[in-house]
């Protein structure tokens, strides 16, 4: 199967790329990228090839891409894979207006072609544990959950991610919508109402939320809350960031750390005075392998359109929520 | 000065403790459980005294250590009596209440200390100072976390709502109480809860989320939701230029793994423990020494009723389902 990369924007990028040269099966055409700068600085840094139009990556007729540009320009980006056939993973949020949304519905269903949303941690080995415990009931009667993405402002690596046009928003935008997606697919169900607390106090100069705390309630009363803030200090943290959760059920509770595996890495010959390097398995790998997979059997991808269109919708209701401070229904 | 204690259950014995480091004279217990009294006594070597109004009369501090529905009958009455006035937390179950208390106090010309004791546990005390120095810059978000079992046997008052007004009032004040003393003055208080929706579950669980004027926003996690004998709690405050983690699963400095002597014997309420100053020793010498010294308290009685106010928005939040606005939008 021949495979490309659309746009090097999105920080999870390089590691799609990785995945896909080193993938049994997969001929790795290269990335596509109108930025020439960008284009080359990673050529260059990576030695694969470059293509400074989409047309001309597309021109190649790979069997699927992975799109990988600025939120705002998925719709674009979609439309002409779309028309070359090319089955679509899309980076998340699926996009910054639920109207370019649909309209990437449009296109690919047109088209006759696979769309699937990146949401990689439903493939974290932590993550399926989690939704194989529930399955069996471990927890009983699930109350609540409380979960938390926090990171720091991704700035430093890409720009446009603090940048309102190009991204849609901020945190609430970035990482609202991992949890979510989790919550909604552990729970089987939609979220009925929310209410979000957002703000800027983290990085005045960016023109972005950094700071966001959701309270959702899902139609089956479970309440929930995602803290989606950059609130790690920028290139002091000794990582990104993280995401864990903590359920409460009948039976007790289940606390869960997907990126807990790492070592505690000190270096002189690193920026940070401390490190986490991680150690777990990539949940990218396997998310990948099932779009991949999804192809060859002729079948939805495990992760849909409706998946980033249903979390797209509840992170705009926390900007209106946070707006009105008050609680948005569904 | 000599002390009395009313109440012999979990707080009338971590007060105990305190009372007897603190250079004061504990002289007595009185409890309507008499057995409970006559043991702290023993423990303490004080006497247990029968007659609660005799105990009063012999004291120049009560440390009232009752449940939370008769805090305001003891405080008017120790009032009265002219005695300055210890009280545990939550310093009452309704605002007018507590009002009532802290100017009986006023009136009497004693003094009245609400013992909000997470204000005196080291960690939460040094995140804190770090604050005030400007370590963190501008608030940005808190994350509070309080999670135990649910309160056993002898000590099911608490799980009556009428009589401790429930985990949020009795439990996750400490959080709000907290996150105020970092933050200030709340604007918006939205909650969620196991009990909001179901009264009769088996254990509760609560999400409060708050946003403060100076425009920082706090997440106040709080339950009775965890299996017996387990305690965690947890600190995240995140500012502008600075950033606090602090977990209890991360900060012991000893762990036995020891074989249980009698597994089936857990505390019937779960209090958390510091590996320093026992921090319920730290409250009561603090208490004991502004009392003396007529010094002010570092926890007011009003931060008291300020706490429970926030405790009882979040209650407004479950029942009406909307977003509470505290002083008007």
């Amino acid at each position: 199967m021949r495979l490309g990369i659309m746009s090097f924007a999105h920080v999870h990028a390089d590691g799609f790329l990785q995945i896909l040269r080193n993938l049994a099966g997969v001929e790795f055409l290269g990335f596509s990228d109108p930025d020439k700068t960008q284009g080359k600085f990673f050529a260059d840094l990576y030695g694969v090839k470059w293509f400074d139009t989409h047309q001309a990556l597309l021109a190649e007729k790979p069997d699927a891409v992975v799109i990988c540009s600025e939120n705002a320009r998925h719709l674009e980006d979609v439309k002409l894979a779309a028309a070359a056939g090319a089955h679509i993973l899309c980076e998340k949020p699926i996009a910054t207006t639920l109207k370019d949304a649909l309209a990437i519905k449009e296109a690919v269903d047109k088209a006759g072609v696979k769309f699937m949303t990146a949401f990689p941690m439903r493939f974290d080995p932590s993550i399926v544990s989690l939704k194989a415990m529930l399955g069996r009931g471990d927890l009983g009667e699930i109350y609540a959950i409380n979960g938390i993405n926090h990171s720091e402002i991704p700035r430093r690596h890409r720009a446009w991610f603090a940048d309102k046009t190009l991204a849609g928003g901020g945190a609430v935008m970035d990482h609202t919508v991992h949890l979510l997606d989790l919550y909604r697919w552990l729970l089987s169900c939609e979220v009925k109402d929310l209410y979000a607390e957002v703000a800027n106090p983290f990085t005045p100069d960016a023109q972005v939320d950094t700071a966001g705390l959701v309270t959702l309630t899902f139609e089956n009363d479970v309440f929930t809350s995602i803290d989606c803030s950059w609130s790690r200090p920028e290139a002091v943290y000794p990582r990104w960031g993280h995401l864990k959760m903590e359920l409460i059920g009948e039976h007790g509770a289940i606390a869960v750390d997907a990126f807990n595996q790492y070592l505690n890495y000190y270096s002189k010959k690193d920026s940070r005075q401390a490190n986490w390097l991680g150690w777990g398995s990539d949940a990218n790998l396997a998310m990948v392998q099932e779009f991949i997979n999804s192809i060859r059997e002729d079948r939805e991808p495990a992760v849909t359109w409706k998946d980033g269109f249903e979390a797209l919708k509840v992170a705009l209701a926390c900007y209106e929520a946070s707006e009105q401070k008050q609680v948005v229904r569904f | 000065m000599k002390v009395g204690i009313i109440g012999a259950g979990t707080m009338g014995n971590a007060h105990a403790k305190g009372w007897q480091q603190s250079g004061a004279e504990l002289i007595g217990v009185s409890a309507k459980n008499q057995a409970s009294a006559k043991q702290l006594a023993q423990t303490y070597q004080i006497k247990a005294f029968d007659d609660y109004q005799e105990l009063l009369d012999s004291v120049d501090i009560i440390d009232i250590c009752v449940p939370t529905d008769l805090h305001k009958a003891m405080v008017l009455e120790a009032a009265r009596a002219k005695k300055h006035v210890v009280c545990e937390k939550p310093i009452a179950l309704s605002l007018e209440d507590a009002q009532e208390m802290i100017d009986a106090c006023d009136k009497a010309g004693v003094r009245l200390f609400i013992a909000m004791v997470v204000r005196f546990f080291p960690q939460y005390r040094a995140a804190k100072t770090a604050l005030d120095a400007g370590q963190l810059g501008d608030l940005g978000v808190i994350r509070l976390k309080r999670i135990s079992h649910q309160p056993i046997g002898d000590e099911a008052w608490f799980t009556t709502e009428e009589r401790s007004g429930g985990m949020i009032v009795d439990l996750m004040l400490h959080d709000l109480d907290y996150a105020r003393w970092l933050a200030g003055k709340v604007k918006r208080v939205y909650a969620k809860s196991v009990r909001g929706k179901k009264a009769d579950a088996p254990g509760d669980y609560a999400l409060i989320s708050l946003g403060f004027e100076n425009g920082a926003m706090a997440l106040i996690e709080g339950g009775w939701a965890y299996p017996p004998g387990l305690f965690r709690t947890g600190i995240d405050i995140a500012g502008s230029a600075g950033l606090i983690e602090w977990h209890s699963d991360d900060s012991q400095t000893i762990k036995p793994f020891l074989k249980p002597k009698d597994p089936g014997k857990v505390a019937r309420v779960g209090i958390p423990s510091s590996g320093t100053e026992d921090p319920y020793v730290t409250e009561i010498k603090h208490a004991y020494d502004a009392i003396k010294n007529n010094k002010p308290f570092l926890v007011t009685a009003e931060d008291g009723l300020e706490a429970l106010r926030l405790a009882l928005a979040a209650k407004e939040s479950l029942k009406t389902g909307q977003v509470i606005h505290l002083g008007g939008k």
